[in-house]
């Protein structure tokens, strides 16, 4: 690592190199051992300092109460909700489902044309064999 | 990506488990106030910002799946999301943009125990965007990768703001931002 990529980094990060990038820390050690890696690191640390006075208040019981309070309920909405949706769901696929059967029956099985020619009461299969002889013809 | 520490704790909340709950508030919300105050400046504003946060982790905990990010990742992101909403808000933004430029003048002189309300002030006057990248990085102590995919940004541009952000501290607080 040269000068320009620690001094980089530390503009970046600050003066404390657990917050560097992990893929970067070994040999930002080793730099930060230099005389001018520890004057970077230095100058860092000057406004590390000042940024660790600003603190902030641990959160108070009341507002983990109500926190907590809250999660009972949202948890068995959202569980409810998810219930549901699964039925609707499942009610969907079983739907989508005896559609898809019909329509699958319907092509691979189509209704049968009724045979309207052998329907006739009076017809006979040599009905129609020829022209009738007469009397006349022999 | 290594295994999300979180991830147990979320399956339990989603099955109903009490001291998951417990638990997962115990871990997360100290975290969570501390971001919302430092981003929004206002005990107040981040303690609502905190309890939002929860209600969504306990609508999410059931249907729970890690996707790219760990479980903290994404609750910091909620979590800042809900801060730029009050942000655009407190602010009346005639926009939907956020200033990106800070004003670095800087602040008056501490007096002694004062330090504190100083850092607060010069973190207020910072680029929303700076202040989210030194929150998360500086504060959260959340790694380059992490803070990156949080704001979706790439890790040489979080870098930039890291640096932009921490040059105009410097201004502010120290009044020599240029060495």
């Amino acid at each position: 690592m040269d000068a320009g990529r620690f001094a980089a980094l530390a503009d970046a990060y600050g003066g404390a190199l657990h917050r560097w990038p992990p893929a970067e820390q070994a040999a930002a050690v080793l730099f930060a051992e230099t005389e001018q890696g520890r004057a970077i690191l230095q100058r860092a640390g000057r406004l590390d300092a000042m940024l660790d006075r600003h603190r902030v208040e641990v959160p108070s019981a009341a507002l983990h109460r109500a926190v907590v309070a809250r999660a009972a309920t949202e948890v068995r909405q959202e569980r409810r909700r998810r219930f549901w949706w699964l039925g609707f769901g499942l009610a969907g696929v079983g739907l989508a489902g005896a559609v898809a059967g019909l329509a699958l029956v319907t092509v691979v099985n189509p209704d049968i044309q009724s045979d309207h020619y052998v329907m006739d009461a009076n017809a006979t299969s040599f009905g129609d064999a020829g022209p009738e002889q007469t009397e006349e013809d022999l | 990506m290594g295994a999300d520490p979180d991830e147990e704790l979320v399956r339990r909340i989603g099955a109903g488990d009490p001291a998951a709950v417990q638990a997962m508030v115990a871990r997360k919300l100290p975290r969570i106030l501390a971001l919302a105050a430092r981003m929004l400046g206002d005990a107040a504003e981040a303690e609502d910002v905190a309890q939002e946060t929860f209600v969504r982790i306990w609508r999410h905990a059931s249907g729970w799946r890690r996707g790219h990010a760990r479980f903290d990742t994404w609750i910091h992101r909620v979590a800042l999301n809900l801060c730029y909403d009050r942000l655009r808000r407190r602010r009346e933004w005639t926009t939907d943009e956020l200033p990106e430029v800070a004003d670095e003048a800087p602040l008056p002189d501490a007096i002694p125990g004062d330090e504190e309300r100083r850092v607060n002030q010069a973190l207020q006057r910072i680029a929303p965007r700076q202040r989210e990248a030194i929150v998360l990085v500086y504060y959260q102590e959340l790694s380059n990768i992490e803070a990156a995919g949080a704001m979706q940004v790439s890790v040489d541009a979080l870098e930039s703001l890291l640096a932009r952000g921490r040059r105009a501290l410097q201004a502010m607080l120290a009044g020599d931002g240029d060495d």
